[in-house]
């Protein structure tokens, strides 16, 4: 019993990045209808500025707020420059090339960057301690902590806030809200930035499990299982993506201990859990019905 | 609707693929190391009824040309560190006239390229190195990667380009269907699996261990020579557990063997999952004796480890540059002054894999000097042929390289290591450990010529 225990809790330790992950897709999902194969190596470049901080001598919470914020505006920039110009066009596939190519320009661009030659991986400064609070790793606990407030926060911006409801309302119609004076391209922008700055929490996450080495791989597994999540969850769904992130990240920790048939495959499980809920729910867990008039 | 379900399709495919991608395969390269001498005798002459007319290809003007292939960018580019140890080797050499090969004295010039440890890419700038018909360079040196020695070999048997010293532990360096490749000093992986059962018997002969392996050929390799190792022996295996390669939390893995509670473990992983292993073994308060792979021992994935590596075991040929037992050894004062004349300015001499680069040039030298006559057929008949030799470059003092026609193992002599997590440095456990000759017999044969 202890021992499933403690690989339920070694899920929800990965599952807690998975979700985040999946928060910051979902986010601009929901404002785009764009898929960011992106998310993962936006995610990884944020890490890098977050161990830059440390490096020069911040702590790792000063560190991480920080990076929050030079995310935030660089999710901003990235949105203007390079997604805006190709927003319009007829596929939606351009968006798509757009964002692979991303995927490979940030990668290569934080190694330049950030790794000097012959540096194997550098090292983040742990978030939590290590130890035990209440029988279970202090560390997870912290993460899923952190987690939540991340949830809360964003409940409380999408909800609560003017910004909110004009981030709600072009997401849900964009030429209407364009009528009452929103502007949608506007609020593109903060939604690629709010993503962005979720997802640099994310990369933080990952980074401090185990030993706080990281390295350019950091994200690249990662944003398969975030796929798996928000797919899981439901594309359109902020609680869905972080429920998806949950189930995946403990599916695949039980799989290893128990299912030694999938030894290497463990992969399997998650993509098996979208095939079955796809099939029962098309638009995930707790994605809603997409109604078009005609 | 159009657009979530082409969106979902996309997003299918690139899944995949990125599944695929992310399971690239990335073992090899640490720092084990062994070397010897010597020169062609000519008693057993490599094939070279359908080679082309090109024996002395890449030689012009007194310069012998290699071309070599290895990461320098991505994710596995501290693997370039162990080209700045033998390029610096050259330049030395180069600066004193040149190595001397059956009375000329001939300069060396090294032409690489930067494959990011991808297997296609190695055979693109190998080809276009060496040219189609193997006539731009002369031989093909310490190319790194399992995948990418085997995606070269083929053309480079064919056009009877010497491959030498592919940096890579897999015993396929040894594999006769191969006669134009050669291993380097890395030890083979299944003999250092061996080593580590021979120490159990010896330190707790019913060891029950537990095994990280990644999940590909490398940890395959692990698997294998482990299983034919503990026949005859009352070692058992308590439990294996592989993780993809490129994951770095291994945790859940590591929770599993843990609860095992086995006598020993048996780290096979590589970059951080290594390090990441062996804290997630401390956190579940796990105390085994503790073995990590070869390719794990560098002086950065130790230092992750930190006090949770400490006393781990591990067995290289190599002088750990940070061992400060090797402070006044003759060898290692020579290789720091090289480096700081010869090295490139982001050298680290402390790093294990540029005193492995440095001692692979070294044996290499040594071959070339004993040569009767500078061409390719020759040259291999010699890597084929070297008569022991012992203090070549870092080779820890008592370690051997020797190679016969059926014993293609450069390094088969090992020496156990133990971590100091204080010190920051591997420390000597026991005599060298000689197994010449013998990793063919410890090895299963699927995994030399599979």
């Amino acid at each position: 019993m202890q021992l499933f225990f403690d690989q339920f809790m070694n899920g929800i330790g990965a599952g807690v990045v998975f979700a985040s992950v999946a928060l910051a897709l979902v986010i601009i999902y929901r404002t785009t209808g764009l898929l960011n194969f992106a998310q993962g190596e936006m995610a990884l470049f944020s890490t890098f500025v977050a161990w830059w901080f440390t490096d020069r001598g911040l702590g790792v919470v000063a560190a991480l707020l920080l990076t929050i914020v030079v995310s935030f505006v660089g999710g901003a920039v990235i949105e203007r420059v390079l997604i805006r110009p190709v927003e319009n066009s007829k596929s939606p596939l351009n968006v798509v090339i757009v964002t692979l190519g991303m995927f490979l320009a940030i990668n290569a661009l934080a190694a330049l960057i950030f790794i000097k030659p012959g540096q194997e991986a550098l090292q983040m400064p742990l978030l939590f301690p290590d130890g035990k609070t209440l029988g279970m790793q202090t560390a997870t606990l912290g993460r899923a902590g952190i987690l939540v407030a991340e949830c809360v926060l964003l409940y409380l911006l999408l909800q609560k806030t003017k910004l909110g409801l004009m981030l709600r309302a072009v997401a849900s119609n964009p030429e209407s809200s364009k009528l009452v004076g929103i502007n949608p391209g506007a609020m593109l922008m903060v939604g690629w930035a709010i993503a962005s700055s979720i997802g640099a929490v994310a990369g933080v996450l990952a980074a401090s499990r185990g030993t706080g080495s990281f390295d350019t791989s950091l994200m690249q597994q990662v944003l398969v299982y975030a796929f798996a999540a928000a797919a899981l969850g439901g594309f359109d769904s902020p609680l869905g993506a972080v429920v998806g992130g949950l189930v995946v990240g403990v599916a695949n920790s039980l799989t290893i201990q128990y299912i030694h048939a999938l030894e290497g495959i463990e992969l399997v499980v998650p993509f098996g859990l979208i095939l079955v809920v796809l099939l029962v729910r098309p638009n995930g867990l707790f994605g809603r019905n997409v109604v078009e008039r005609v | 609707m159009y657009r979530s379900r082409t969106a979902r399709s996309v997003l299918l495919v690139l899944s995949v693929t990125l599944v695929a991608a992310s399971c690239g395969s990335r073992d090899s390269g640490g720092g084990n190391s062994n070397a010897g001498g010597g020169g062609g005798n000519g008693s057993n002459t490599i094939d070279t009824a359908n080679c082309p007319d090109s024996a002395t290809a890449g030689i012009s003007g007194g310069t012998i040309t290699l071309a070599s292939s290895f990461p320098q960018s991505g994710l596995t580019a501290a693997f370039a560190q162990i080209s700045k140890g033998y390029k610096a080797y050259f330049a030395a050499q180069n600066d004193k006239g040149g190595v001397s090969v059956a009375g000329k004295k001939y300069q060396i010039k090294v032409v690489d390229k930067d494959d990011e440890y991808t297997a296609s890419k190695t055979a693109t700038n190998i080809n276009s190195l060496v040219g189609d018909t193997g006539t731009k360079a002369f031989a093909v040196f310490n190319v790194v990667g399992t995948a990418n020695n085997v995606a070269i070999r083929d053309d480079l048997g064919t056009n009877c380009v010497p491959n030498i010293f592919a940096a890579t532990g897999s015993p396929i360096t040894g594999d006769p269907n191969h006669p134009w490749m050669i291993g380097s000093t890395l030890a083979p992986y299944t003999l250092e699996i061996k080593t580590y059962v021979d120490y159990l018997k010896k330190q707790k002969p019913n060891a029950k261990v537990a095994m990280l392996l990644q999940d590909d050929d490398f940890g395959q390799a692990y698997k294998e020579g482990f299983t034919q190792a503990i026949k005859g022996t009352k070692i058992t295996l308590a439990q294996s557990k592989t993780y993809q390669a490129g994951a770095d939390d291994v945790s859940s893995q590591m929770t599993s063997l843990a609860a095992t509670k086995a006598d020993a473990f048996i780290d096979g992983a590589t970059l951080l999952a290594c390090p990441n292993a062996l804290k997630a073994a401390k956190t579940s308060g796990w105390n085994p004796i503790t073995f990590v792979s070869g390719t794990c021992i560098s002086k950065t994935l130790m230092g992750i480890a930190g006090a949770d590596g400490d006393k781990v075991l591990s067995a290289t040929n190599i002088k750990d540059p940070q061992n400060p037992a090797y402070a006044n050894d003759a060898a290692m004062k020579d290789y720091r002054a090289l480096l700081a004349k010869f090295g490139a300015k982001d050298v680290d001499p402390d790093n294990g894999i540029v005193a492995y680069g440095y001692t692979q040039a070294a044996i290499f030298v040594k071959v070339l000097e004993g040569l009767k006559t500078l061409d390719r057929p020759t040259l291999m008949d010699a890597m084929h042929a070297i008569s022991p030799m012992t203090d070549v470059g870092l080779l820890v003092a008592g370690v051997e390289v020797h190679t016969a026609a059926d014993d293609p193992y450069l390094a088969e002599d090992v020496q156990m290591v133990q971590y100091d997590a204080k010190g920051s440095h591997f420390v000597n456990v026991g005599d060298v450990i000689d197994y010449e000759g013998k990793t063919a017999q410890f090895t299963p044969k699927d995994l030399i010529s599979g």
